[in-house]
């Protein structure tokens, strides 16, 4: 079992971030004059953040 | 706050809520989401909101959806959003609020801050605490090999029986490998849950191919900070106990109380 490289594990972090900032912490739906365009494109932006993780994960299990 | 001269052009980024006594100092130093704006505290009713203005045509109605789907400006966003909050773990207590509490003016946020009620009972439940996460990841190769190991295996090749008997064993390891993982999330969540004040058990993230292995437990734990010590303790105890089954521990934090708030949801 190889430990994963610093940029690796930096990304890891990053999974780690996204998923509390995006999807915890409260929400004042009734409050926010101007909400977050819909949930959904969170869902969006998360998803493309974590694609990024598994591309950057793919190039370094290339280059090892 | 001062209003800027063009106040149709900004609102009122909200990153989440301390209590009134909090200095303003201990933000000065932090970015947020829109770095060259301050970052500063509105505060009311005994609950300070750590704010700062952001501009409409990058947190607008109209520009955030596309904003939303650049990973690059998520990712820098979501990173100078915990950088905020991350500033008063550890001096204060801190509701974390989620990415994207827009506020059109500071009396929005006053607003808010005299009706939420339940964000000072929040800031008490949370008193001194931070949230340290722990994740378990499983190599199932390397725990199939150790378990097989363990057993004979019929080693007369091309006869029936033995066959048969392999069969039997890969089908028996499979279910040994299954059901360790899960033994070993209930019993790596039960040893942290019982360090901590209150504890979470987050759905596991899908295998990525590489690294540790697969998760098999994705844990957020609430520990007063002078017990984060004991939690730490119990992640080199769980590590120990099971690292020759191809067990590897991860602990992140000390975050801001992410996990911890869902009832002060709208």
């Amino acid at each position: 079992m190889s430990s994963p490289s610093p940029a690796l594990q930096q990304q890891v972090t990053l999974v780690e971030l996204v998923d509390r900032v995006l999807n915890k912490g409260v929400t004042l739906s009734g409050d926010i004059t101007l909400s977050i365009a819909g949930v959904d494109l969170v869902y969006v932006g998360l998803r493309i953040v974590l694609a990024s993780v598994s591309t950057l994960e793919r190039i370094e299990q290339e280059q090892s | 706050v001062n209003e800027p001269t063009a106040s149709s052009a900004t609102g009122i980024y909200v990153y989440g809520v301390v209590t009134s006594e909090t200095p303003t100092a201990l933000f000065a130093g932090v970015g947020g989401v829109h770095a060259s704006e301050p970052t500063t505290l509105i505060r009311d009713s005994g609950l300070a909101a750590i704010a700062g203005h952001v501009r409409l045509d990058e947190f607008g109605e109209e520009a955030l959806p596309q904003n939303l789907r650049d990973a690059a400006w998520l990712e820098a966003k979501v990173r100078a959003h915990d950088e905020v909050l991350a500033a008063a773990v550890g001096h204060t207590t801190v509701v974390p609020f989620r990415f994207g509490a827009i506020y059109e003016s500071e009396a929005h946020v006053r607003a808010m801050l005299a009706e939420r009620r339940d964000l000072v009972d929040a800031l008490e439940r949370l008193s001194g605490a931070v949230e340290l996460g722990v994740n378990a990841y499983l190599d199932r190769e390397r725990l199939r090999t150790r378990r097989a190991a363990e057993r004979s295996v019929p080693t007369e090749a091309g006869s029936g029986r033995a066959y048969m008997q392999r069969r039997q064993l890969e089908r028996a390891l499979d279910d040994e490998v299954g059901s360790f993982a899960g033994e070993v999330a209930h019993a790596s969540h039960e040893r942290l849950a019982s360090t901590a004040e209150d504890a979470r058990l987050n759905p596991v993230r899908p295998a990525a191919g590489v690294g540790p292995g697969d998760m098999v437990l994705n844990g957020a734990y609430l520990v007063p900070v002078a017990r984060e010590k004991e939690l730490r303790a119990a992640v080199a105890e769980l590590q120990e106990r099971y690292a020759d089954d191809g067990v590897l521990y991860e602990l992140t934090g000390p975050w801001p109380p992410y996990n911890f708030v869902e009832r002060e949801q709208a």
